[in-house]
């Protein structure tokens, strides 16, 4: 069969691949978007970001409702129709992967439905429901993105032993629901979980949840979830996990003792593999690093000289927004620009209640790197809005270049921690000093003059706390 | 219509907006002036590319502007009446040509300022090991021109880099590779020295004083000035020219030469004389081009005039000299000065030289030691002639001399190469035929 033509394709249609793909569209290039799964949008729309932040509004309207009382608010027992809810969720994904095959049309993006598999470093064959394809491209982007780690021990074959993908389909409330893995994944989907009813326990392994993130950051978190769950128990191991029936026993070992318990259902979250097997990389002259991921350079370019990698199949922060910036200097990099990830902020955004947010260097990083900094923080107590919303667990710091002043990272915790870390990343790209931010004006009252105000109190000036000026 | 900055000579980017002739409103018709640029060689005017009413001057008198930068708007042909001219917005148009104004001077200063600063070899260093501060579209710049922002300073708060921060770098880079071999035929060596310039002092310390910008003229013939006193090896060669003779066939032929409307001078009867030398001793019409080790002879005799203008020393070319007779040097000399004066003289009009003169004589003095106009090898500099008592067939009789300095590159000239060539000279203007000065 004759081979399709193209300048690039695309393999893998999650916000990495169709952005590479769109943009490399717009940049005039003729562009082929390979996607295995009939909606486009990847992880991120079909099985990660977007469902998971809807079933998360849901959960805050129940947690709202119940938290109300107080105000002289009471709702009855609310009734979840999981159908309802599920459909809900639905709809949104299609109405999104719909919007996407829309613009890859606008584009003249020619999409492939199947899945991909390199037979050399210029011809992709696809397998699609009417047959095989063979498309043959001057440049590829691999973007096939991660799936959910399943160790084997926990594959029982069992249903009730969930990924963050099943977990998210929502097949019905467990009464009780062990997580584990207390990483932003498990957390989330406890989250939602807990407000829909089950008794949830989390397990970690390490002495943390939210491993890597500044612990005063997490505390807020920690705090809220041991409301909200049964359980956090940290340094804690699955060892052994067993279907017992209509439940699953899972043995743990604590504090070096043996525990079994019985559960409904568990959700395993202890991190994510790139889907990498059966791509036929073995064809091409890509490479991979002793964790699997693939080997690329700053300007996304694999070994392969024809073949860029972009998102989760390069490791690291596994995050839609990398992968999308990622694809476009990939895209820049094939037209022969001087593009590069060199210093580029990827916020990250963990979407627990209250939400954590953060940017630039993390305090924790800059300890275990020796880096003098300072710190200029803020506790949401003190803001007006954060009272208004019943949200003050919360606080928001800025790290501080001493010499400087210059922002180098910025930490939220708190609600709407997600939408105001922008800013924060603003100031780090621009380079901004606290001084900078110090001196702009925010609008009152909102959670946004936080920033202000952690600027502020760098210098020992914020207006709403009182401390006493850095001698 | 767009009007950008066109290209106006080779090696020349831009340069600094002096006049402004046209105010917004305004009509104009194609090749009307728009506006006066001053660069590293001129003051020269930039012609409109068509016809129409100015809607928008997108620069301010003062503003340092560059090849492709967007100078005015110009919509349609004229058939708008100047209506929309606000005159308070108007620019100074036909205000006296007067550099470095009060409104202009913010920038221009502020990038000397940087410039000045940058002259220092900077090199960003952070304790806390992160790049030097600079906003994403500015490090996509860099990365473009593979500019390394640790060596750019920034000016901004915790020394955030902006784009006129990158802008003075470059122009530091340019200068200091300015400094460097010249493009056109390399006459001295990569040995020319890189200027540091000297350490700030603070002169109000001894009473009041008054700063004025460098114009960009000034700029230039400083830069050219060192490079040639840095990289060129020079003898100065004295020599004194009886001119009684000269001068008497001067008044004789004046008055015919007044006729035709041209003025015989002595410059003029130098420059007859120099080609026909040049002619003879191509070597001191050369260029030394280091990099191939050759030495190249032109075949053409173009002399530079230096004239001393209000904004400085600008030295236009006379072109084909060995081709011209007396009245059509005199001629051209004459109007070639003036025009450089108005500062009306075009870039193209001041390269290309093969050799310089340079006569004080006008003003005073005796002999003086010039410096050679590098990529030429040569410079012949007069001064004043006076009457004085010289040896004269074993007698002491009056005579007009002319104090004449030859100043030579010796890697191009030797000692006797040089005497031989200025001895022709002399004897060209002590010994000048007659009948060259006959008008057809």
């Amino acid at each position: 069969m004759e081979p399709i033509s193209t300048e690039i394709v695309v393999l893998g249609a999650g916000p990495g691949g169709y952005a590479a793909a769109f943009y490399a569209a717009d940049r005039g290039k003729k562009v082929i978007l390979v996607e295995q799964n009939p909606r486009l949008g990847g992880i991120c729309l079909n099985v990660g970001c977007i469902p998971s932040k809807a079933l998360l509004h849901a959960a805050e309207i129940l947690r709202e409702a119940k938290d109300s009382a107080h105000r002289g608010i009471e709702f009855g027992q609310p009734k979840i129709d999981l159908d309802r809810l599920r459909i809900w969720k639905e709809s949104i994904l299609d109405k999104l992967g719909q919007g996407i095959a829309g613009l890859a049309k606008q584009r003249g993006v020619q999409v492939v439905h199947g899945r991909g598999h390199f037979e050399d470093s210029q011809t992709l064959r696809v397998e699609t429901s009417d047959g095989q394809k063979f498309i043959r491209y001057e440049k590829a982007v691999i973007a096939v993105g991660s799936k959910p780690a399943m160790p084997n021990a926990f594959d029982l074959g069992n249903k009730r032993v969930m990924t963050s993908t099943e977990a998210l389909e929502l097949a019905d409330i467990p009464h009780d629901l062990l997580v584990v893995g207390g990483g932003y994944i498990g957390m989330e989907l406890g989250t939602v979980y807990a407000a829909l009813g089950s008794n949830v326990v989390v397990l970690e392994a390490l002495p943390s949840i939210l491993t890597g993130v500044d612990p005063d950051l997490v505390r807020p978190v920690a705090r809220a979830a041991q409301k909200a769950f049964k359980e956090i128990r940290v340094n804690t191991k699955v060892q052994k996990m067993a279907t017992a029936g209509k439940q699953i026993k899972v043995t743990m070992e604590i504090d070096k003792q043996l525990r079994e318990e019985l559960y409904d259902r568990v959700l395993v979250s202890v991190g994510r593999a790139p889907n990498l097997a059966d791509l036929g990389l073995d064809n091409t002259k890509v490479t991979k690093d002793d964790k699997g991921f693939i080997q690329c350079n700053d300007q996304q370019q694999t070994e392969d000289p024809n073949i860029y990698a972009i998102g989760d199949v390069n490791g690291g922060a596994l995050l839609a927004h990398r992968a999308a910036k990622e694809g476009r200097i990939a895209v820049e990099a094939m037209l022969g620009e001087a593009s590069a990830f060199d210093n580029v902020i990827i916020p990250a955004v963990v979407y627990t209640d209250p939400e954590v947010a953060w940017c630039g260097l993390t305090e924790t990083e800059a300890k275990a790197k020796n880096i003098e900094i300072k710190v200029g923080k803020f506790l949401w107590g003190a803001s007006g809005r954060a009272l208004t919303l019943d949200r003050t667990d919360g606080l928001t710091k800025l790290i501080i270049e001493p010499e400087t002043e210059r922002i180098l990272g910025v930490g939220i915790a708190g609600a709407r921690a997600g939408d105001l870390i922008s800013e924060g990343v603003l100031a780090v790209e621009m380079g901004a000093t606290a001084r900078d931010l110090a001196e702009t004006v925010h609008p009152h009252p909102t959670l946004s003059e936080t920033l202000m105000e952690a600027a502020e109190s760098f210098y020992g000036t914020a207006t709403h706390t009182f401390s006493r000026r850095p001698s | 219509m767009d009007v950008k900055l066109p290209q106006l000579a080779e090696g020349v980017e831009g340069g600094t907006v002096v006049n402004i002739l046209v105010a917004e409103g305004q009509e104009v018709k194609k090749d009307q002036a728009i506006m006066e640029l001053e660069t590293q060689k001129a003051v020269g005017s930039i012609p409109s590319p068509g016809s129409g009413i100015v809607t928008k001057i997108h620069v301010k008198q003062g503003m340092e502007v560059s090849v492709g930068q967007l100078l005015i708007s110009i919509e349609g042909s004229g058939v708008r009446t100047a209506a929309a001219a606000k005159p308070s917005q108007a620019p100074a148009s036909s205000a006296a040509p007067a550099p470095a104004t009060e409104t202009s001077a913010p920038r221009t200063v502020a990038s000397t300022v940087a410039t000045g600063k940058t002259a220092e070899d900077h090199r960003y260093e952070s304790k806390s090991g992160v790049s030097p501060p600079a906003p994403p579209s500015i490090r996509k710049i860099a990365r473009e021109i593979g500019l390394d922002l640790t060596r750019v300073r920034g000016s901004e708060s915790g020394g955030r880099i902006n784009l006129g921060d990158v802008r003075a770098h470059i122009q530091r880079l340019q200068d200091i590779a300015g400094q460097g071999p010249s493009h056109s035929g390399g006459a001295h060596g990569a040995t020319a020295a890189i200027t540091t310039p000297s350490e700030s002092v603070d002169f109000s310390k001894w009473g009041p004083v008054r700063r004025e910008k460098l114009s960009p003229l000034r700029r230039t013939v400083s830069r050219r000035m060192v490079e040639s006193w840095t990289s060129i090896p020079k003898i100065n060669q004295f020599w004194d020219a009886d001119i009684t003779s000269l001068l008497a066939l001067r008044k004789r032929h004046a008055a015919a030469y007044e006729k035709k409307g041209a003025h015989l001078t002595v410059t003029s009867f130098l420059l007859f004389v120099l080609a026909r030398a040049l002619k003879k001793h191509p070597r001191a019409n050369s260029s030394l081009d280091e990099s191939s080790q050759e030495i190249i002879y032109k075949d053409y005799i173009h002399i530079g005039v230096a004239v001393d203008t209000e904004g400085g020393l600008i030295v236009p070319i006379l072109r084909n000299v060995d081709q011209k007779n007396l009245l059509q040097l005199s001629e051209e000399l004459h109007a070639l000065t003036e025009k450089t004066r108005q500062r009306k003289i075009s870039i193209e009009e001041l390269q290309g030289g093969t050799f310089t003169i340079s006569n004080q004589g006008s003003i005073g003095g005796s002999h003086f030691t010039p410096i050679i106009y590098a990529p030429q090898v040569a410079i012949l500099g007069v001064g004043q002639g006076q009457a004085k008592p010289v040896a004269v067939d074993g007698k002491i009789a009056i005579r007009t001399i002319l104090p004449l300095c030859l100043a030579y590159d010796h890697r191009a000239l030797d000692g006797a190469d040089a005497v031989r060539f200025l001895k022709d000279v002399v004897a060209g203007v002590e010994g000048f035929d007659e009948s060259n000065l006959k008008l057809k």
